[in-house]
């Protein structure tokens, strides 16, 4: 049978689980979420507001290299603030070179110290970690610093860093257990690369790096290291940026390249080697052509893989419970209503199947899950037309299809692309590109027009997007569009 | 040997006190000043404090807590006052523990639970 051990007792090290055992008829929480990032924590502050009992878990396993966080998940801790805090450090080196030319004077070259850098925004990041503790112990969440798993029906067990383990019971649970960077599995990568949880922490100027890997993160981890004056190289298996409009993508690699990162295309690393030790010390990099047996080596002081990511689905006993993941990529599939095969259980976040893996998507879908299940209420998240941004140097901020996408979808007679290049006026002085800022829309010709997709690369695509993907929310069309007068002098205008 | 209290007065003698003790985990409470009968300008510290005081007894041992009064009203007020422009304080009272970003301001001192939790917990 089922025994729920009180912390008094001394609980043995395993558990036995009788499946048939009659439930509890009183669980100890009515909503245990575990994992407490960005969609955790939302569904759990929620949970709160209707005077739900709840408790959150938040458990970081150590990277390879020993680097760990606190609470907040992968967006606060080694993900979008920091990164987009280290792209601002980057971006301001820039602006002081740029500054010359608008009459700024000073004598000494101007260089960059990573450490200063580092602990600035680390000790942000405690702020916010800090902060969310703060937030849960007020709305009296119950937050457990310790690893959780199913162990049978309604029950997990979790485990603080000491190793001492206690079970709970719960009506419903919220698995939002986010995903951690994969590694090559190859010789040497797990003892002598780094990862995007790593580097946002690093106690020492990485030095010459080698950024291996084509998705956003290893552009903008290449990007504002190449823009705080490091040498970089980034070395791609086939195509930049997977799944964004490959046009778009090509420019931006294009402007990194004309910005000093080099570019391995058509490799992959097979090896990793320590040639000397350090901090950083240098390792030597032998990879291998994806069109041939050409082999080439290259020596780095850091190497960082930003390869993709996997979900941390396969080690909290799901199994036990019944829910089912998708066995070659851990994700798990959920209804529209973020219900799993079980129905008590729910997940929310980067781990859902052919979801989007962006902070604002988990929060949204957290905190409408919560409001159907204890406020009655119906919405389900939107996951259309969501907008993002990447922040390479030049940025890109993107809204609904792809080009190539849209011409999948709707045929290419169908669409119309209407495009542009920009020269921002803040570009002009300092005697900037003025061929690489670029916007375009696509448009659905039997739809009245109606803006599908949405891009632009430049300043502050950020900004310029989220205003753009209200608009096309509403269904904006090419004529809205044209009616609507620009503000000047912006980029936006165009 | 368990947790120790120092009381100081303006920004001088804070940092003189923190650096000497350098090692220990130091908690810090940020009072307006007192007038004659003991009475801050700042209604706040005034509910704050006793608050505080009660929860002394969880500190861990070895730790100190410095009594700090920052100056009076005016000297407050002023947006370049050293406790504003060098530690960061936003308002009174304020509890920190010392060298982390670890920090409870005004009303949120009047939340034992919250006072607990920054004395106890990592």
């Amino acid at each position: 049978s089922v025994q729920a051990h009180k912390e008094e007792d001394n609980p043995p090290k395993t558990m036995e689980v009788n499946v048939l055992t009659p439930l509890p008829d009183s669980y100890d929480y009515d909503l245990i979420v575990i994992g407490g990032g960005s969609g955790g924590l939302a569904a759990a502050k929620e949970a709160a507001k209707y005077g739900k009992k709840v408790m959150v878990l938040d458990f970081v396993t150590p990277t390879p290299q020993g680097s760990s966080w606190g609470l907040g998940g992968t967006c606060v801790n080694v993900g979008c603030i920091p990164k987009k805090l280290m792209h601002q450090a980057a971006l301001l080196g820039q602006a002081l070179q740029d500054s010359r030319k608008f009459g700024w004077q000073f004598t000494e070259e101007v260089k960059h110290n990573w450490m200063t850098m580092t602990e600035s925004v680390q000790n942000y990041i405690g702020s916010l970690n800090w902060g969310y503790r703060v937030a849960l112990r007020d709305m009296k969440v119950t937050y457990e610093n310790a690893y959780g798993e199913f162990v049978g029906p309604h029950t997990i067990k979790i485990t603080n860093k000491k190793g001492i383990e206690k079970l709970y019971t719960a009506e419903r649970f919220i698995i939002a257990t986010g995903e951690r960077p994969r590694y090559l599995g190859i010789p040497g990568d797990k003892e002598f690369c780094i990862s995007s949880d790593d580097l946002f922490s690093l106690p020492y100027c990485p030095g010459k790096t080698l950024v291996v890997g084509a998705s956003y993160v290893a552009l903008e981890c290449a990007g504002f290291l190449a823009g705080l004056g490091l040498d970089v190289t980034v070395m791609v298996r086939s195509i930049l940026l997977r799944g964004f409009d490959q046009d778009m993508a090509n420019r931006i690699g294009e402007y990194m390249k004309e910005h000093g990162v080099n570019f391995i295309r058509q490799f992959v690393p097979i090896k990793v080697e320590q040639t000397e030790e350090g901090t950083p010390g240098i390792l030597k990099v032998t990879a291998k052509s994806t069109t041939g047996d050409q082999i080439i080596e290259g020596e780095y002081n850091t190497v960082l893989l930003a390869i993709g990511r996997d979900p941390c689905t396969r080690k909290i006993g799901l199994d036990k419970v019944g829910v089912n993941i998708n066995e070659k990529t851990g994700k798990i599939p959920v209804s529209d209503e973020e219900q799993t095969n079980v129905p008590y259980i729910y997940a929310v976040g980067d781990i859902l199947q052919d979801k989007l893996e962006l902070t604002p998507v988990a929060i949204q879908a957290g905190r409408l899950l919560v409001r159907r299940l204890y406020a009655g209420t119906t919405t389900k998240c939107d996951y259309v037309n969501v907008p993002t941004t990447v922040f390479t140097p030049l940025e890109y901020g993107a809204c609904g299809y792809s080009e190539e996408t849209a011409v999948e979808k709707f045929g290419e007679e169908n669409i119309e692309v209407y495009h542009s290049h920009f020269w921002p006026l803040e570009w002009t002085v300092p005697s900037r590109d003025n061929n690489k800022c670029y916007a375009k829309i696509i448009c659905n010709i039997q739809d009245n027009e109606r803006v599908i997709g949405f891009h632009v690369l430049g300043p502050n695509a950020g900004e310029v997007t989220q205003g753009f993907a209200a608009a096309i929310k509403c269904g904006l069309t090419k004529e809205q569009l044209d009616s609507t007068v620009g503000i000047h002098p912006v980029c936006a205008e165009v | 040997m368990g947790w120790e209290e120092v009381q100081v007065r303006g920004y001088p003698e804070f940092v003189r006190t923190a650096e000497s003790f350098h090692g220990r985990p130091i908690f810090a409470l940020f009072c307006g000043d007192k007038d004659a009968e003991g009475r801050s300008w700042c209604p706040d510290c005034v509910t704050a404090e006793p608050i505080v005081r009660k929860e002394l007894h969880n500190l861990p041992d070895q730790s100190v807590f410095i009594y700090c009064l920052v100056g009076d009203r005016a000297y407050w007020k002023d947006p370049n006052n050293e406790f504003r422009r060098n530690l960061k304080l936003t308002g009174v009272p304020t509890l920190l523990k010392y060298g982390t970003p670890q920090k409870l301001v005004e009303e949120e001192c009047f939340k034992a639970e919250l006072v607990r939790m920054l004395f106890t917990e990592d």
